[in-house]
């Protein structure tokens, strides 16, 4: 009876009131936590449930003898067979229906608006493509607008969570994580970090996502392209000034590549990390638009790390002195990068 | 010849004197059931400081923007606590406390098969145990007990000594594991075959390898942090071209089968002291024996469960989470067998048996939150939050913990020959069960809420469950203290307990208590299972047991 009661309980249960669903898959991870509570609770309360009703009813009545002993039953076949394949079906059960919800979590919408985060010691920064240069303080979405949230960090592990979204992953230095979503609700949504990240960690939930109509998102969006104007997008190159690319040979940087880059560089999507990321289509990727150290991967950046190396969340690159380039082979290398779409 | 030098008895009579001497037969002891109380004593002492640690934090938590210590001691605060209880109270107390204690007694040895290293792996243990308190001299670790990378390369000196104190425990369990394994393996009794071994054997048997496979990966793991700390080798700094994630992979392959490191021995616990005071025999003797094994294996293809937010391609994480949800099988099935276990017998409420109730109870509530956190969609909500610390605590100590004091009651007169007051029992007990529920409990919706793990401080609507769950936790301490007191008092006060209080029927329970520092006069025949109420004893050769006929020693050689 109570199991029943516990059934229908937890699988009615409103977390939504208790806890905004912000994004469209929220709702789905809803309706697992309810299923599983249900049963969960159900289980439990039949297993308490006897376990109580036993121990009170076979107790040691007072006129027992002392050396009274119970009834001398060792097993029972067709018992144990019934709980062994019940709870086998059952997880069986459990398996589809968590499959099929992390497919709809997984499989949110491709190419959506690209926003990358970024974990630092205490506090995440955000990054949108025709915003320059990092926003700080809170994370805007437009409502109904799927998203591809890629997150990586500056120093230490940090976990981006907010509960609002049912959703959370790490943000690893030197990996870029993706998660996906479509935001359907407006409001102000926590955003909190659940890795221990150092002394500050605890006040690191002071941030929020905001989900905003679009019109609003939009006069967000232009406030802080002004805002940002002025900050550079690109690298500081070494020796000041701009490196020449005029004149890049593809065909040349092609062979160069092949000799001097495919140790540690895949032609690959940017994610496949070998040493370094691939670099398939790095100056063309629509999914990774800021990932050289936070900055866009223009030809004239691209050729600043080749010139200076790199040390950052990526990895270690040597420079163009170690790895033996001239000027030329950097114009001929970033030539046939941009030759690959 | 050298058959000639044997005793009539032939091998199995073969006993050395005992040494005469303090140092040598209670400091250096190679005798496993002082060894056993050592593990027991030092794991207890190590079990009060952690506990006046989590005291610490839970006061800490007790206003939503802290107060009663600083951020960075309450980071070391909660880091030396979970790594001591793991690694200096739970694993230590089940594995070289208890298994050392019992299990050599309930197969019917003299002692286990290595005794030297037995003796090494005890030393050991309270040596790491006091470089991990003394890290607080140097600022202690300070990322959790699991003290991810990178962040754990910035953390004080501590860290550095962390990793050294855990290797050297780690060290300690591998050699324990070696020798039970070779122990059950080679030196049980005539007659006891696999499956008349009592299950707390059994429990230990699935245990045993895990010590030894598992902690050689976490070993691998803190050698390279430590080296990295000290001398710069880049293997986790992704800056340098390390990878933090390998440190999580490494961790957990070690981490999980340590949850069951945990958990395999207490099953063992509970699968004697059910029967014995239900008087009946344990219901599917076999299939608990065998889900044992099943979870032990299993246990070791799950680990990436952790880790479904670091970043792994998703296809890797579906048969984690499958097998994960796998594993509720075996442990469903224990659970049913202990209920039924109860069903028809002649229940005696001792304290023992109370905690094994509560057992059945409180770790089935962790089991099945550990079936939740597997789900992916639902671990990418509360991975990182109070409901996995919910969770944790559930087994650990719903369930590890409380068959700890059902093992504590139940064979402290093994060990002392004396009885534990069963009236402080009772109340150690009742206030225990309610203040664990009290402390552990609101955190799974305050997990699911929104209140992430690891804070010194927090959003202020999450406070009055905080503070309910501080109130409780003080509920549970006064318990604890009840029951310091009680084995305190009972070591000389406590009623005698003569051979077999309990009228248990394990072998343990036919010779003295305390036993004798030969434990068997001769080696008995073993010809069934221990659970049959209503059959004579199952063993012949202990005739002798109980008398004044001394044992045969073997000559000087």
């Amino acid at each position: 009876m109570l199991s029943i009661a516990a059934i229908v309980f937890w699988s009615t249960f409103p977390l939504e009131t208790y806890l905004p669903a912000a994004i469209v898959t929220a709702r789905q991870v809803d309706h697992l936590f309810r299923f599983m509570a249900a049963t969960g609770s159900a289980l439990w309360i039949f297993v308490a449930g006897y376990l109580v009703y036993f121990a009170i009813a076979f107790r040691v009545k007072p006129d027992d003898p002392p050396d009274a002993i119970g009834l001398q039953v060792h097993d029972n076949h067709k018992l144990e067979f019934w709980w062994t394949v019940i709870p086998t079906l059952f997880v069986v059960l459990l398996s589809i229906v968590s499959v099929r919800i992390w497919y709809e979590v997984m499989l949110e919408p491709q190419n959506g608006l690209v926003v990358e985060a970024i974990g630092h010691q205490f506090y995440f920064s955000f990054r949108y493509p025709q915003i320059n240069g990092e926003v700080t303080d809170e994370m805007h979405l437009p409502v109904n607008v799927p998203v591809t949230l890629n997150l990586t960090a500056a120093d230490v592990i940090h976990g981006f969570w907010v509960p609002a979204m049912r959703l959370k992953n790490d943000t690893v230095p030197g990996l870029v994580t993706t998660i996906k979503f479509t935001p359907r609700l407006v409001g102000r949504y926590h955003i909190i970090c659940t890795q221990f990240c150092g002394v500050l960690h605890s006040e690191m939930d002071k941030q929020y996502l905001v989900i905003d109509q679009k019109p609003v998102f939009d006069r967000w969006f232009k406030s802080w392209q002004e805002k940002n104007a002025h900050v550079s997008n690109a690298l500081p190159a070494a020796g000041g000034g701009a490196i020449a690319l005029q004149g890049g040979n593809a065909p040349a940087g092609k062979a160069l590549f092949a000799q001097k880059c495919t140790a540690c560089h895949k032609l690959a999507p940017f994610n496949q990390t070998l040493v370094g990321p691939g670099l398939a289509n790095v100056l063309h990727d629509p999914a990774h638009p800021n990932l050289v150290n936070g900055q866009p991967a223009t030809p004239q950046n691209v050729a600043v790390i080749l010139q200076n190396g790199y040390t950052g969340s990526m990895g270690t690159m040597p420079n163009a002195t170690a790895n033996g380039l001239s000027s030329q082979d950097i114009a001929n290398l970033v030539a046939f990068l941009a030759s690959l779409k | 010849m050298a058959v000639a030098a044997l005793p009539a008895g032939g091998i199995a009579d073969h006993i050395h004197p005992e040494p005469q001497g303090f140092v040598r037969r209670y400091v250096f002891s190679l005798d496993h059931k002082i060894i056993g109380i050592q593990y027991i004593v030092t794991a207890f002492v190590f079990f009060m400081l952690s506990g006046l640690l989590a005291e610490a934090i839970r006061t800490q938590l007790y206003n939503a923007n802290g107060g009663f210590i600083a951020p960075d001691t309450y980071n070391e605060v909660y880091s030396v606590h979970g790594s001591a209880m793991v690694w200096l109270v739970i694993i230590p107390l089940l594995t070289g406390g208890f298994g050392n204690l019992v299990f050599p007694l309930q197969i019917g040895a003299r002692d286990v098969a290595f005794p030297w290293l037995n003796m090494l792996s005890f030393w050991i243990f309270p040596v790491s145990g006091l470089m991990l308190f003394s890290s607080f001299l140097l600022g202690a670790p300070t990322a959790g007990w699991m003290e991810y990378p990178p962040v754990s390369l910035q953390g004080a000196a501590g860290t550095s000594m962390w990793c050294a104190a855990i290797f050297l425990v780690g060290v300690s369990s591998t050699m324990t594991g070696i020798n039970f394994v070779v122990t059950i393996l080679k030196m049980r009794a005539p007659g006891m075959t696999f499956t008349r071994m009592p299950l707390f054997v059994w429990g230990q048997f699935a245990t045993a390898p895990l010590l030894m496979i598992a902690t050689t990966a976490l070993a691998a793991a803190l050698a390279a942090l430590f080296i990295e700390r000290q001398f710069g080798v880049p293997f986790y700094d992704p800056t340098k071209g390390g990878s933090p994630v390998m440190w999580q992979h490494m961790f957990w392959f070690y981490s999980h089968p340590a949850v069951y490191i945990m958990i395999l021995p207490g099953f063992g616990i509970i699968s004697e002291v059910l029967p014995t005071f239900a008087r009946k025999p344990v219901f599917g003797y076999k299939l608990i024996a065998f889900s044992s094994m099943a979870i032990a294996l299993a246990g070791f293809m799950v680990w990436a469960h952790h880790m479904f937010t670091s970043g792994l391609a998703p296809f890797l994480q579906l048969p984690f989470m499958i097998i994960t949800f796998v594993i509720g099988v075996p442990t469903g099935i224990k659970i049913f067998s202990w209920t039924a276990t109860l069903f028809g017998g002649k229940i005696h409420y001792t304290t023992a048996m109370l905690f094994a109730i509560g057992f059945i109870g409180l770790f089935t509530i962790g089991g099945i939150t550990g079936v939740w956190l597997a789900a992916i969609p639902f671990d990418l909500h509360v991975h990182g939050t109070y409901f996995v610390v919910g969770h944790l605590h559930y087994v650990l100590v719903g369930g590890s913990l409380m068959a700890v004091f059902s093992g504590m009651y139940y064979w402290f007169p093994k060990m002392s020959g004396r009885l534990l007051n069963e009236k402080l029992g009772h109340l150690h007990f009742w206030l225990f069960f309610v203040g664990f529920n009290g402390t552990f409990i609101p955190m799974h919706w305050l997990g699911v809420l929104g209140m992430p793990r690891e804070v010194a401080t927090y959003d202020p609507q999450f406070e009055f469950w905080n503070r309910f769950e501080t109130i409780s936790s003080y509920l549970m301490a006064i318990s604890i203290l009840i029951f310091f007191v009680n084995v305190i008092w009972s070591i000389r006060n406590g009623k005698r307990s003569g051979p077999n209080p309990w009228g248990a029927r394990t072998l343990e329970w036919q010779i003295p208590s305390p036993p004798n520092y030969y434990n068997f006069k001769h080696i008995p025949t073993v010809y069934g299972l221990p659970y049959d109420f209503s059959q004579p004893l199952p063993y012949k050769g202990l005739d002798d047991e109980l008398n004044d006929t001394p044992p045969v020693m073997a000559g000087a050689h």
